[in-house]
């Protein structure tokens, strides 16, 4: 099962699992006296609320190191992608982009080796986002214009992956997109 | 005509002016969604014109609603500014209106966020960036002055730590605070933080504007600002909603008012802290913006949701759970709304975290969690205020029927709506997108059955309405 899938199950589980705590509790809800609720309310509350902070409390120690930012810190990229976004296509080459005479290339990049994306943009704000043939995204970054984002990334699968913008930019920003290879 | 009947009429008024903006809005949105399904055809223009109208005025009038109602109930506790009350009225029909005609006329098409520099790319008539972005000064100022005349109000009954309810913190006070009062103070504090933003923001774009190209703004900065307006905006639109909830929802029970504890005094003091933090969520794909923020913008992510919106349902399920409870159409809405609302809270949340985000962010499951939190939660309570108030207008109950079946549309048309959206999201579809590419096989098929959940949901939503706006038209014949 794909991240994606993984995503929407545990929300629909909660969401499910929300839906049966409100209709059980407005079926309870048509007694002539009070029985339930209020009962002991303190302590109820206490623990509910304890509950939910350590809960919440233990994921963030356990997603918080898993962000994109530390992906690969350590290591010297394999090769180096400079991506310059304007309205509405990716300049992308291996060298640097001077943004007064954008050049593209065709880039080609090894699998199972580190790769780093250095993102900017041209014009307005963009998102460099990188989706596999099966068209599920993988990673992404903003393309900011005066800012450089780099993105770390290793793919384990060959093939062709599409750039699409996922920051809105204009009219043509559906159609704003590039591929690569990896083999 | 004596202060409390004019302040009906005000609020009738604005309920109306609400409703019709609200039906017009979700035409527009079932159009895009249309149109995305391919089912019709419109230009990009017209699509993200529409779009931007759509995010505006939405956000918009939820504000409003939220005002306008805690305005209403805020005169059971102090003494409230009709005049203001119009003013805010007067400068938002202006704001609306000069909004409307840049992107109608002017074909203006940035998004509801108009990420900089995009507004200075103009792509339409030229005129209409600094007109779209006066409008919004027009909109700020009127909620700006409305705003702070009530916290004035509030502060000249209670002192700021009793607004605060700083003194339910310990044991042996004598004066209470109300709920209702707490919510509101600490959600006009955030109203007013958030829209000096606006102000500073709209002063860097004339700045650049103005200069001819001798000043350039930042964009990380920009993008900040915005986020830090326009997150905090609609944030703050649901915890108007949620005042309104805690002063209603045992009343119209018939189960004792909620009571201030200790708990809830910290709970909205720490929701005061955190929504104003959580806004680096919205840039966490930006790798250039410190880490430091955007580890708090997670941590307060986390946080924001946990005080507000657990110990509010916390304390809904316990008023109501085994307990003797007089359903009507307000209270099913305000349930409703508070199980929408966390729904939507979990999505929020999932999104919130940095790692999800990365290969959720700008999908379309962030459609998916803020039109739940918004068109199930938010919405609903406000629609169970004008639901209450067209009542209380007049003194009279009209004969309620099919109350249910109205909730269960609407039900089935909400969450189907956005259930489509989260597909979409898990699908990795991205959001904002006038046509999709081929390779998301899927995308037009749900769009559409997007589109056709919304048109239930529209049409419950007139169905609910139709006794609300006739009661409210009355009211413009009664005198005293
Ligand atoms: C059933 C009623 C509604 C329908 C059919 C609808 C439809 C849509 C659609 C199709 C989009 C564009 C999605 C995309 O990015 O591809 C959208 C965006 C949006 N909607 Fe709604 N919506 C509804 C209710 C609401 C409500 C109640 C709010 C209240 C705040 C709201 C606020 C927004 C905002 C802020 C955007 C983003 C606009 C932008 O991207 O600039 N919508 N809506
Ligand atoms: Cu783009």
């Amino acid at each position: 099962m794909n991240t994606h899938s993984t995503i929407l199950l545990l929300f629909l589980s909660l969401a499910f699992i929300i839906a049966v705590v409100f209709i059980t509790v407005y079926r309870s809800s048509k007694r002539k006296e009070e029985t339930g609720g209020m009962i002991n309310v303190n302590k109820k509350r206490l623990t509910f609320l304890l509950v939910l902070a350590s809960l919440a409390i233990i994921l963030l120690s356990v997603t918080l190191p898993d962000s994109p930012y530390y992906l690969y810190a350590n290591e010297t990229p394999s090769k180096v992608v400079f991506v310059g976004a304007q309205q509405f296509n990716f300049n992308m080459a291996y060298q640097a982009i001077d943004p007064k005479k954008p050049i593209t290339e065709a880039i080609e990049l090894p699998a199972n080796k580190m790769v780093e994306f250095r993102v900017t943009s041209f014009d307005v704000n963009h998102d460099f986002a990188i989706y596999n043939d099966k068209a599920e995204l993988i990673a992404q970054t903003q393309a900011m214009p005066g800012y450089v984002n780099m993105l770390r990334w290793k793919f384990y699968k060959p093939g062709t992956y599409n750039i699409l913008c996922l920051e809105f930019c204009g009219v043509a920003h559906a159609v704003m997109r590039a591929s690569f290879t990896v083999n | 005509m004596n202060n409390i009947l004019k302040l009906k009429k005000i609020t009738s008024a604005w309920i109306l002016a609400i409703l019709l903006l609200f039906v017009l809005a979700i035409s527009f949105g079932i159009t895009m969604r249309f149109n995305q399904a391919n089912d019709i055809k419109l230009s990009p223009v017209t699509f993200y014109s529409l779009m931007t109208t759509h995010g505006v005025t939405m956000v918009g009038i939820w504000v409003v609603a939220g005002m306008m109602a805690v305005n209403y109930l805020l005169s059971r506790y102090v003494k409230v500014s009709n005049g203001l009350n119009l003013f805010a009225m007067a400068l938002t029909v202006i704001g609306v209106v000069m909004l409307w005609l840049t992107t109608f006329v002017g074909h203006y098409h940035t998004g509801w966020t108009f990420l900089y520099p995009l507004p200075f790319y103009t792509a339409w008539e030229k005129w209409a960036t600094p007109v779209f972005l006066l409008s919004l000064g027009v909109l700020g100022i009127g909620w700006f002055v409305w705003s702070v005349g009530m916290l004035w109000q509030i502060l000249k009954r209670y002192s700021l730590p009793q607004a605060f309810a700083w003194q339910h913190f310990k044991k042996g006070h004598t004066v209470e605070t109300p709920p209702f009062i707490l919510i509101t103070t600490v959600t006009l504090v955030g109203v007013i933080a958030c829209l000096l933003t606006a102000v500073l923001l709209l002063i860097l774009y004339f700045a650049e504007y103005f200069s001819k190209g001798t000043f350039t703004n930042d964009a990380l900065l920009m993008k900040n600002l915005t986020y830090f307006f326009g997150h905090t905006i609609i944030n703050e639109a649901l915890y108007l909603g949620v005042a309104t909830l805690y002063e209603l929802l045992p009343e119209v029970s018939g189960r004792p008012k909620f009571k201030m504890t200790w708990y809830v005094a910290v709970a909205w003091n720490c929701t005061l802290l955190f929504v104003l933090t959580a806004f680096f969520h919205h840039l966490y794909m930006d790798f250039a913006q410190p880490q430091s923020f955007q580890i708090i913008g997670q941590v307060a992510s986390y946080f924001a949701s946990l005080p507000s919106a657990s110990v509010t349902a916390f304390s809904v399920i316990v008023l109501i759970y085994k307990n003797p409870v007089k359903w009507s159409l307000t209270n099913l809405l305000f349930v409703v709304g508070v199980a929408g609302w966390l729904i939507g809270g979990i999505g929020a949340v999932i999104d919130a975290t940095i790692s999800n985000n990365f290969v959720l962010h700008n999908t379309l499951w962030v459609p998916a969690h803020f039109h739940t939190y918004n068109a199930m939660g938010n919405v609903l309570f406000s629609l169970a205020f004008f639901n209450w108030a067209a009542k209380d207008f007049q003194g009279i109950a009209s004969p309620l029927r099919y109350d249910k079946t109205k909730i269960f549309w609407l039900m089935v048309g909400g969450f189907g709506f956005v259930l489509m959206f989260y597909i979409g999201g898990a699908y990795s579809i991205p959001r904002r997108y006038a046509e999709y590419p081929n390779e998301f096989t899927n995308a037009k098929l749900l769009a559409s059955a997007g589109a056709w959940f919304a048109i239930i949901y529209l049409w419950a939503i007139i169905v609910i309405l139709f006794n609300i706006v006739m009661k409210c038209i009355k009211m413009f014949s009664v005198s005293e």
